[in-house]
């Protein structure tokens, strides 16, 4: 019985609750949003990458008709409390902190960074204040790459931290490094640079900041990952009681890691609202989001590997120089991650690691998703780049490589157990999916005619949520928290922190507590985006299937069992003979005793019942990711490079992917597809360019070449299903895989396509001029 | 400012404002028809499409004012009543959307397309759409939609005739 | 990125458009299509003190033709154009050209006249009128006067068109039998501007090439004849050491920019594959518009 209901929703593609408002244009967006008296804020922004600020004049700003404020820096700071990044803070960063305003006051460190606010009637008129406010800048040596960055001689961006160092990582080794890089056959070293690009969001960041004085009260409207985040970044910095503001977020296009707690911007808007004493409304134009909300992934890496002459990865060390921007974001907290996760699914006998992050005057780093996406990157560029070496199939040489699944568990070097990682099987299932023998044919003829068809292939783990820990559970990442309640209109209502912004949890979640509680699809609701009413949490980190997929579960049985008990009294029956199915209680065995779960809730509601029972049907679940899991598994493209041209089309892709159970197979098909655009986009179009002065050249979509519907193939995905490790909740995240493994596939594609050139790929973006210097370049005659 | 009279979604509307606002804004701030998504501003991203006259059009490129006198059609035009128009229907039995940001203007783009091309093929959808930018789905599932909805449209067709 | 303040214009007739252009000069920016200029005013980047909507004026729609021309009214929009059987007959460099500028709902507001007065030297329709030397009809107070293309672009987005005077006709000569045309460019994504592109037009008489018109788009900062390789066809018969060969004359002397999409060097490469893509594109048409024609 219990299993029948139990593969009613979970496992199919129910059509999404999201989709009818998302279709008629009815969804609600932070720029959707009307209040009464809502004003509207512009930020006056540097156009220098690095200078003093000698004087900001809003004087003629103010006078402007339908001008109603404008504030400098310094008003700012005097009107909010200084303080650390709340995500930073909430993710125990002990590193050193940057000192700096919220506008910049004295110096500004980056082309966009904002150094006085104008609030007017609406955001035409705020935009004309803007041109009216005079700034006087006095110019300093720009710090725009790495190198410079970290010459001690490079004028430091925060006087607090007295050079452009962010953060040192210090070197951690793993196994015995000296020793397998003494004795190993073949030790080869490469340069590898990953470039700068970014989430670009179709809607950018926003909020409507609305300050009720008669209740001393800040209702937040935000774009977000979390309204509990985004309420502790506004109360921190508006020296508020935390349960003064309250954060409500609706419908978000797109986040992909950028909107976590509040940006300088959206601080600036709340207090200004403060201060004027009507909501203001601040939404960033596409400008904006290029060159302001953050960017991510410029890394370079030193890698040496040892071989052996059979084609073992004996050992990885690895140099890393992390770009971190300007101001803090999460770029000094990235390498941490990408240690842990570079031994992939490989059997390394060892591994070093150091890393140093460096300030420069551009905008920050921010998470996106997969932040720490270049260990794949590099790993699996290095497998290719030894297998060309050794004259070695890339498939062959990852079989060889990958940890089997054996008992006791493989462990990765760094410590994590590959408990259910199926990377093996993967590489199999792409091999059966695409015949690599046909193509090589194929490959020959076309070059015989010269044309240019390549392969790739590359392989992932990712830690979503990663295997149980002993740390499980701990800190704001750690326990997911959530409400169930049966309403008393009969409607199962799951409270969650959770705040999707494409995910589908609406439905996805809907169709793990339709099953588990017993009640149709339609009579479960979800309950996000109001931070006074829901629990805390975070959609981010590739978590919430298993984690928010186990609260569900668990929480709908527990919920189930507390309206069964209820219900007993009702029935007059044993708790134990009663069965919730298709939204009715019945006594097993006699059909003819059902009533609805609507019935039931009523007369929980109407009471009254003696002390003996609990007619409070509302329970308060967590989960701890039980035994937690990883995600994973092979993608491969084939491409053809136009040689004369550089311009490089992805024919075909094949993903053969693990996420374990799969709640809705569309959502996950969409959540990889996205990913894998992403990727394309990352190696084909997609850059952030500064120039040599710090200004920034791609600060509009003329510039930041997103992927189109001509960019994308059509996306073949095999799912895999990893053995369960738990008698429950098997699912596990999905949203930042195919991100994390697209590059490395479309690059190692690329190579292969170009290798009678000779062409050697150390770079990740390679537009149609990159591809033409690299066949210029290449060594024909290997 | 100037006043502006146009017919929205079968229904004259009459507003006003400054020469200088953009179709999309109007649409947005003083018609309440919030549907319409502004993703760019400089014409490229193609959420802020709406019809008029027929034709599909990027809203952020057209001023308010020219709009005076013209027939255009929103997001919120397309089914009567908010529901869904066989399009809009085919896309959500399609999975087509995530975020939802990119989606109006995808449908009236797409609704442009197949009332030009009943029959377009994939590489026409593709080629047709690829001046709307999507972030979340990589296309697929758009596409899909738009080949649902076409093969819909055919199949309604063929009983009927 | 909302819109500066500016004056607003909505003249109805092509002499109260002159009326405002005279009064107002550089101050004043024309509205015609507005797919290149709303950018523009969007990012802060013009600031004219009055716009003229010229969208208004029908009497500047329309394709006609005359004589051996085919006129196009400046106001034309893009898709009508597109559509429009006449072109298809007699522009056909035209009519190839028409469907790789943007994508269609940019054509659907974007005017034949307002892009070639816009003068983009990466777009497709100025190089399109340089190939066929089309010319240009502006009105201004003191009367008509026709500007052949080759004197019509003379800059960066500059034309020789006064201040007080407005496009109003743009012709083409009507194609020859025997014509071929392509219009071949390399693009980062479909529908995006030509890093470099090449429109063509080639006559062949039997199995000789008696005309050949080759323009560049993006390797310059207006569009480009690429005269030494039109000289070295007339007379050829196609082939591939022809073509090479003209590919190698039309860009032996090229200096194109250098920006974000390509460097200069990478802009004249690809500018010799798009001159024997081209060529062999443009040969393929004549030969396939001639079978038609049987």
């Amino acid at each position: 019985m219990t299993a029948m209901a139990a593969e009613r929703y979970t496992g199919a593609s129910i059509k999404r609750s999201e989709d009818p408002r998302i279709l008629t244009g009815t969804g609600r967006y932070v720029d959707d949003i009307k209040l009464p008296g809502m004003l509207h804020a512009a930020f006056v922004r540097s156009p220098m990458a690095h200078a003093r600020v000698l004087s900001v004049d809003v004087s003629a700003a103010r006078e402007l008709p339908g001008v109603v404020a404008a504030f400098t820096g310094a008003e700012l700071e005097a009107m909010t409390v200084p303080g650390p990044d709340a995500l930073m803070a909430l993710m125990g960063w002990a590193g050193p902190t940057p000192q700096f305003t919220l506008l910049a006051t004295d110096k500004v460190r980056f082309a966009g960074d904002p150094v006085a606010v104008v609030i007017a009637e609406t955001r035409y008129l705020a935009e004309d204040g803007c041109e009216l406010v005079e700034v006087e800048y006095d110019d300093l040596p720009p710090v725009t790459d790495a190198s410079f960055a970290l010459d001690p001689g490079s004028p430091p961006l925060f006087a607090n931290l007295g050079d452009n160092i962010a953060r040192t990582h210090s070197r951690h080794e793993f196994g015995e490094v000296s020793a397998t890089f003494a004795s190993a056959d073949r030790v080869s070293g490469f340069h590898i640079d990953v470039h700068r690009h970014q989430n670009v969001p179709m809607e950018g960041r926003g909020c409507v900041a609305s300050y009720d004085a008669d209740h001393g009260v800040m209702t937040m409207y935000a774009a977000t990952q979390s309204v509990h985040v985004t309420k502790i970044a506004v109360a921190m910095r508006l020296g508020m009681e935390h349960d003064k503001v309250r954060v409500l977020a609706g419908d978000i296009g797109g986040s992909f890691g950028l909107k976590i707690g509040a940006s300088r911007e959206e601080l600036a808007a709340a207090a200004a609202s403060r201060a004027v004493g009507r909501p203001v409304k601040w939404v960033e134009d596409r400008g904006e989001n290029l060159s302001a909300s953050g960017q991510a992934r410029e890394e370079s890496f030193d890698v040496r590997a040892a071989v052996s002459n059979d084609g073992d990865l004996l050992g990885l060390d690895v140099k890393m120089v992390i770009d971190t921007g300007s101001y803090p974001g999460m770029g000094a907290m990235v390498p941490d991650i990408m240690e842990a996760m570079l031994p992939g699914p490989y059997k390394l006998a060892a591994m070093g690691f150091e890393s140093t992050a460096v300030t420069t005057n551009k905008a920050c780093y921010v998470a996106y998703r997969g932040p720490w996406a270049s260990e794949t990157f590099v790993r699996e560029r290095v497998l290719d780049l030894i297998a060309k070496d050794l004259s070695l199939d890339p498939l062959e040489i990852r079989l060889r490589n990958v940890a089997p699944r054996t008992d006791p568990l493989a462990v990765m070097i760094t410590g994590r157990p590959l408990v259910g990682v199926t990377s093996r099987e993967s590489l199999e299932r792409v091999a059966q999916l695409v015949d690599f023998p046909a193509f090589r044919r194929r490959q020959a003829e076309a070059r015989a005619h010269g044309r240019y068809l390549g392969i790739g292939v590359a392989t992932f783990i990712e830690a979503a949520p990663g295997p149980r820990t002993p740390e499980a559970g701990s800190g704001p990442m750690g326990n997911e928290s959530m409400r169930l309640r049966l309403e008393e209109d009969g409607i199962v209502a799951l409270f969650t922190g959770q705040m999707p912004h494409g995910q589908s949890h609406q439905t996805t979640l809907a169709q793990i507590a339709a099953d588990e509680f017993g009640v149709p699809f339609e009579q479960v609701r979800i309950v996000i985006g109001d931070s006074d009413v829901v629990p805390f949490g975070l959609t981010g980190g590739s978590r919430s299937a298993t984690m928010t997929g186990g609260v569900t579960l668990h929480g709908a049985r527990q919920l189930k069992a507390k309206v069964l008990d209820f219900a007993a009294h009702l029935m007059e029956a044993s708790a134990q003979d009663l069965l919730i199915t298709d939204g009715n209680v019945w006594v097993r065995g006699d059909p003819a005793s059902a009533i609805t779960v609507s019935e039931v809730a009523r007369r929980a509601a109407a009471g009254p019942f003696g002390a003996d029972v609990d007619a409070k049907l509302e329970v308060e679940a967590t989960y701890d990711g039980g035994e937690g899991g990883w995600s994973g598994g092979t993608h491969c493209a084939i491409v053809e490079v136009d040689v004369e041209t550089g311009i490089v089309k992805v024919e075909r892709y094949v993903a053969a992917e693990d996420c374990g159970a799969l709640i809705n197979p569309a959502v996950v098909e969409g959540q990889i597809r996205g990913g894998i655009a992403q990727g394309i986009g990352a190696v084909l179009l997609e850059r952030s360019a500064y120039a040599e002065d710090g200004s920034f050249q791609s600060a509009t979509f003329m510039d930041y070449l997103m992927p189109t519907a001509c960019d994308v193939p059509r996306i073949e995905i095999e799912h895999l299903q990893t053995v369960p490790l738990d008698a429950d909740v098997n699912f596990r995240g999905v949203g930042e895989g195919g991100m994390i493994v697209a590059p490395p596939t479309v690059v190692n594609a690329i190579e292969d396509a170009l290798s009678p050139f000779g062409v050697r790929i150390y770079e990740q973006h390679v537009p149609p001029a990159r591809i033409l210097e690299l066949i210029a370049a290449g060594d024909s005659g290997v | 400012m100037v006043d502006i009279t146009l017919r929205i979604n079968g229904a004259t509307r009459t507003g006003s404002a400054e020469a200088r606002k953009t179709l999309a804004d109007f649409l947005r701030d003083d018609l309440n028809l919030t549907g319409t998504h502004v993703g760019c501003e400089h014409g490229v991203c193609g959420a802020c499409t709406v019809i008029v006259d027929g034709r599909a059009v990027r809203s952020c490129l057209m001023l308010a004012v020219q709009a005076a006198g013209h027939e255009v059609t929103t997001i919120e035009g397309l089914a009567p009543d908010g529901g869904l128009g066989p399009l809009q229907q085919a896309m959500w039995d399609s999975h087509s959307f995530q975020c939802g940001f990119c989606t109006p203007g995808f449908v009236m783009q797409a609704t442009a397309l197949l009332s030009d091309h009943p029959n377009a093929d994939e590489q026409q959808i593709r080629e047709a759409l690829s001046g709307n930018i999507c972030r979340c789905t990589g296309y697929q599932s758009i596409i899909d939609g738009v080949l649902l909805a076409a093969q819909r449209n055919r199949q309604g067709a063929n009983r009927e005739g | 990125m909302k819109l500066p303040p500016v004056e607003y214009e909505a003249p109805t007739t092509v002499a109260d458009a002159i009326d405002l252009l005279t009064e107002y000069l550089d101050e004043a920016s024309v509205l015609a299509g507005g797919q290149s200029l709303i950018p523009l005013l969007a990012l802060r980047l013009a600031r004219p003190a009055v716009l003229v909507d010229v969208n208004g004026v029908d009497e500047l729609s329309g394709v006609s033709t005359t004589d051996g021309w085919v006129a196009i009214g400046a106001m034309t929009r893009e898709y009508v154009a597109e559509k429009s059987g006449t072109v298809a007959d007699a522009v056909p460099l035209l009519a190839v050209a028409l469907p790789l500028i943007g994508h269609e709902a940019i054509r659907s507001r974007g005017t034949i006249g307002g892009s070639l007065a816009h003068a983009d030297p990466a777009a497709e329709l100025p190089a399109v009128a340089m190939a066929l030397d089309a010319e240009f009809v502006v009105r201004g107070p003191a009367g008509e006067r026709v500007i052949p293309a080759a004197q019509w672009f003379e800059g960066y987005l500059t034309t020789s068109r006064r201040p007080d005077e407005l496009l109003v006709e743009v012709r083409f000569p009507a194609a020859r039998r025997g014509t071929g045309v392509s219009f071949q460019e390399v693009a980062r994504r479909h529908g995006d501007f030509a890093i470099v592109g090449l429109a063509t037009s080639l006559v062949l008489s039997g199995e000789v090439i008696s005309d050949a018109r080759l323009a560049f788009a993006g390797v310059s900062d207006v569009p480009v004849r690429a005269a030494a390789a039109e000289d070295l066809l007339v007379g050829e018969r196609p082939s591939t050491e022809l073509f090479d060969e003209a590919a190698r004359r039309a860009t032996e002397d090229l200096d194109p920019p250098g920006d974000l999409h390509g460097s200069s060097d990478y802009r004249k490469t690809v500018a010799a594959a798009v001159v024997r893509r081209g060529l062999r594109a443009a040969a393929d048409s004549a030969n396939h518009r001639a079978r038609e024609r049987q």
